[in-house]
């Protein structure tokens, strides 16, 4: 890539998100009850509480770091879906399922070392990831359902499902909370002793899925497929690629990253599936893999931004009463803004 | 509407048109000027600057310098609306239409009748049904257009320029992919519009078309108008050398392919004279026994059609578009399943095989389509000749992709193919037709495979580009591999074949050895005449 491509291909989220900040500011101005220059004033105080408590400080930093990561893992699975022309809405559910595989895997699952444990748990909760996403992929390989429809009927059936389950059998009897019992010791990742940010070696994991992800798609045949797929589902078939079979392959990858998502928050944060443990990550990770152009890189970049835009907001909102919403305003620009340009380039090509 | 014009007034007149894209001028001061109820052709090779500047006469495309003039007054053509408003219409190689609508929606689409706020849908049928009908065009208006064939799209599109009253009908090589008759339907059909004051303007490669249809032709040549001629005070020759200046070879190529087999007894063309490659004992490379294929609708579209294919051989089908030829391809190449009967290559059964597996035996495609079904446009030129080939042994043999290994073979055969481009590294997007071809050409012969399947192969291809197709495809049959030729041009079948295969209404109609062959013995199994009554008078 030239340097120059390199250049226009930032332009686009850069300018989603000048556009995003602007909005937010509007909306901070006009409802701050202040007049207009001092309304000014509020959204520079705003915007500068929620940058200070994003990354002013060490554990500001760490808490945007420890939300990032879920948003890391789930943005990366949407990311690559999307890299073979599939919207997978459903990473909200992949990673309610996920986390609920990870953490029955963790408590019910006694006498393991570790080292066979940990894994062991964090691959259950990917294999259940993927296999939430094997359904809507093998009804869109065979039998051309469309992937947005399966994915979000899906999330449902998940939400009630961990909910019902979390409830019922594999309910902790022992705890008034609705959540499974807690995780054996063998079983829990490592995350910062005595501190409130959550940071976790989970953050690690999902740099290294980064990596793993841009490897994917550049080095490797699978990842060509996806790409042909992707850009040239036509001609990616008369070639001799199995469009169906990527498909199914893509799918189950996607939903194996946002069940990991699932299964690092339990392992790491929680210890425990918590019923309705998830603020939406599933869903913010669209936004956080349109601003990344869909790439490993920039999704990374995006995931942090949201991690910190999430953690700067009750900083934000201490300082200034300013809504903890404002956050999600801007997410939503940006998936706007990006989106529309995404469906004028299909039209134009 | 503007009052009736002298006849010697132009009705399109462009002035010096200027316009540049990035990194190269498509037209440099081109002049042209259209008479009214005339039909007008443009001519010239890939790259010479037509598509452009009929894309500014539609307003898709703003001339940097120059001038329009319609009906004797200025305008501007900022938009495709504004030119359908001043009576323009176009047909391009590329469809307009929504796959999903029906023909009678697309045709519609924009310009619908409307009672209270609805579609009219029946004075809608009954207007374009008319139109259809005064013009003796045949279409099923209830069909969708995604099941549709080149040609019969193409006479939607016409249909659809007139139902917006456009008096200025613009063509964009309207017979690249016509049959004979078809081409000959096409052309009454230009005629009788002309003769009802419809001004023509289209765009060819072939000088025949030129001569038998058009009243003036102007030729350009990189994007220079280098002539301005009545076709009743020029020769085939002369336009020849307007078109193509001083590249011989390929002119005497141009001329062999553009003799007329259909005036006359065919020509010995290019191929054809060299020495049979093949023993006769030789095991067939491709047996079809008894193929049927459905097509998209479910219907029949191959009948128990039964064909060899020898190694070294050049085995072409002809057949009026829409004959099965596509599901017959398809089928071969696994992208559509078999009804019933048996394929094998070198002896061995692959009926139920994936495209991929047969692609593995040795069976490769060039499909109709390039844009479609041939290139991943955003891919670079590398990429694309790796598709299909990503688990090949040497790219890599699977699981990681041999970077190195595929860029030096992107650029070894951009190289060797001649492909004009600074580096593999380019995007398909970004080349012309010509260039485009020799990619896919390239990828279809790459690791000597054993049969290929060549859907149309030259299709809207500049000599150079045709001439470097057939070029490979002799290199390849020399070493064995068998050639299943599906094309709308006969000069093409004519051209290359060593046996000629006639299908009409999905069944075969008979192979007969190039040296018996005739244009006019096949043009009558094409209707549907069997080898065995079709004469050769």
């Amino acid at each position: 890539m030239s340097a120059a491509v390199r250049i226009r291909s930032l332009a686009q989220p850069v300018a989603a998100l000048l556009v995003a900040f602007a909005i937010a500011a509007v909306l901070i101005a006009t409802t701050s009850g202040e007049p207009f220059p001092k309304s000014l004033s509020v959204v520079a105080e705003s915007f500068t509480a929620l940058f200070r408590g994003a990354f002013g400080d060490v554990n500001g930093l760490l808490r945007s770091l420890a939300k990032a990561t879920p948003l890391l893992f789930s943005g990366l699975a949407v990311a690559v879906a999307l890299r073979a022309g599939l919207f997978n809405i459903g990473a909200e559910g992949q990673l309610l399922v996920g986390g609920l595989a990870a953490a029955w895997a963790g408590y019910a699952i006694k006498g393991l070392p570790l080292i066979i444990h940990l894994p062991l748990a964090m691959l259950a909760g990917a294999a259940a990831g993927a296999l939430w996403a094997a359904v809507p992929g093998v009804l869109k390989a065979w039998r051309g359902a469309h992937e947005v429809i399966v994915t979000i009927m899906m999330n449902y059936v998940a939400i009630y499902l961990t909910h019902y389950l979390v409830n019922g059998p594999l309910r902790d009897p022992a705890t008034r909370q609705t959540a499974t019992p807690t995780v054996l010791p063998t079983a829990q990742l490592w995350s910062l002793p005595g501190s409130a940010t959550n940071f976790s070696a989970g953050f690690f994991l999902a740099l290294l899925a980064a990596a793993a992800v841009a490897f994917l798609l550049r080095r490797t045949a699978l990842g060509f497929e996806i790409r042909a797929v992707g850009l040239g589902p036509d001609a990616a078939r008369a070639a001799g690629i199995s469009v169906p079979r990527t498909i199914v392959t893509t799918m189950c990858l996607s939903g194996a990253l946002a069940g990991l998502a699932g299964a690092v928050e339990v392992l790491a944060v929680h210890h425990r599936y918590l019923d309705q443990f998830s603020p939406g990550y599933g869903f913010d990770s669209i936004a956080v893999a349109l601003l990344g152009g869909l790439n490993a890189p920039g999704v990374t970049l995006a995931a942090l931004l949201f991690g910190g835009l999430k953690s700067g907001a009750n900083e934000m909102y201490t300082q200034t009463q300013t809504p903890i919403m404002i956050v999600g305003v801007i997410q939503a620009v940006v998936i706007l803004a990006i989106g529309i340009r995404r469906l004028r380039g299909r039209r134009e090509g | 509407m503007t009052a009736p014009l002298p006849t010697d007034t132009p009705i399109i007149q462009m002035a010096n048109i200027t316009k540049s894209f990035p990194g190269v001028v498509a037209n440099d001061d081109v002049s042209l000027a259209v008479l009214p109820a005339t039909i007008h052709a443009i001519i010239g090779e890939n790259g010479a600057g037509k598509s452009t500047l009929m894309g500014i006469l539609y307003g898709r495309y703003q001339p940097d310098k120059g001038r329009i003039r319609v009906s004797g007054e200025d305008v501007r053509i900022d938009s495709p609306a504004r030119a359908i408003r001043l009576g323009i219409g176009m047909v391009t190689q590329h469809t307009t239409m929504v796959p999903a609508l029906t023909v009678l929606e697309n045709i519609i689409l924009g310009a619908e009748p409307s009672r209270a706020g609805f579609i009219d849908s029946r004075r809608a049928s009954e207007r374009v049904s008319e139109l259809a009908g005064s013009l003796g065009v045949e279409l099923d208006l209830r069909a969708s257009a995604g099941t549709l064939s080149v040609a019969a799209l193409q006479k939607a599109e016409i249909l659809k320029a007139l139902f917006r009253g456009a008096r200025i009908l613009v063509l964009d090589e309207p017979t690249a992919t016509l049959a004979p008759q078809e081409a000959d339907s096409l052309f009454r059909l230009l005629h009788s519009l002309r003769d009802s004051g419809t001004t023509i303007l289209f765009i060819t490669h072939k000088l025949r078309e030129v001569m038998a249809h058009a009243s003036r032709v102007t030729v350009l040549r990189g994007g220079k108008c280098v002539g301005d001629r009545l076709t009743a005070e020029t020769t085939p020759d002369d336009l020849l050398a307007l078109m193509i200046g001083q590249r011989s070879v390929a002119a005497s190529i141009l001329t062999e392919l553009g003799a007329s087999p259909l005036d006359s007894e065919p020509t010995p063309a290019y191929l054809v004279g060299r020495e049979p490659l093949v023993p006769a004992a030789a095991m067939p490379t491709l047996e079809l026994r008894d193929v049927s294929v459905v097509n998209r609708r479910g219907a029949v579209a191959v009948r128990s059609i039964s064909l060899d294919v020898m190694p070294g051989e050049v085995l072409g089908v002809a057949g009026v578009d829409g004959s099965g030829q596509r599901e017959l391809a398809e089928a071969i190449v696994g992208l559509r399943p078999l009804q019933s009967g048996s394929i094998r290559l070198d002896g061995k059964d692959i009926t139920g095989r994936s495209v991929g597996d047969r692609l593995r035996a040795g069976i490769t495609f060039i499909p109709e389509d390039r844009h479609r079904e041939g290139l991943v446009l955003d891919f670079s030129l590398a990429e694309n000749l790796l598709l299909g080939r990503e688990r090949d042994r040497r790219f890599g043999g699977g699981a990681l992709l041999d970077l190195r290994c595929i860029e030096e073979t992107g650029e070894e055969t951009v190289r060797a193919s001649r492909v004009k481009v600074p580096s593999a590294e380019v995007a398909a997007r970004n080349l012309s037709g010509g260039n485009q071809q020799k990619v896919v050409v390239a990828r279809a012969l790459m690791g000597d495979p054993r049969l290929l399947v060549a859907m149309q192969p030259t299709r809207g291809l500049d000599v150079e580009a045709a001439r470097f197709v057939y070029e490979q495809f002799q290199t390849a049959q020399q070493k064995g591999l068998g050639i299943i030729l599906f094309s709308l041009d006969l000069d093409e079948i004519f051209a290359i074949s060593d046996r000629i295969a006639v299908m009409f209404d999905g069944r075969l109609m008979g192979v007969v050895p190039r040296a018996e062959a005739t244009v006019d013995r096949v043009g009558q199994m094409m209707v549907g005449r069997p080898a065995s009554e079709a004469g050769s008078t």
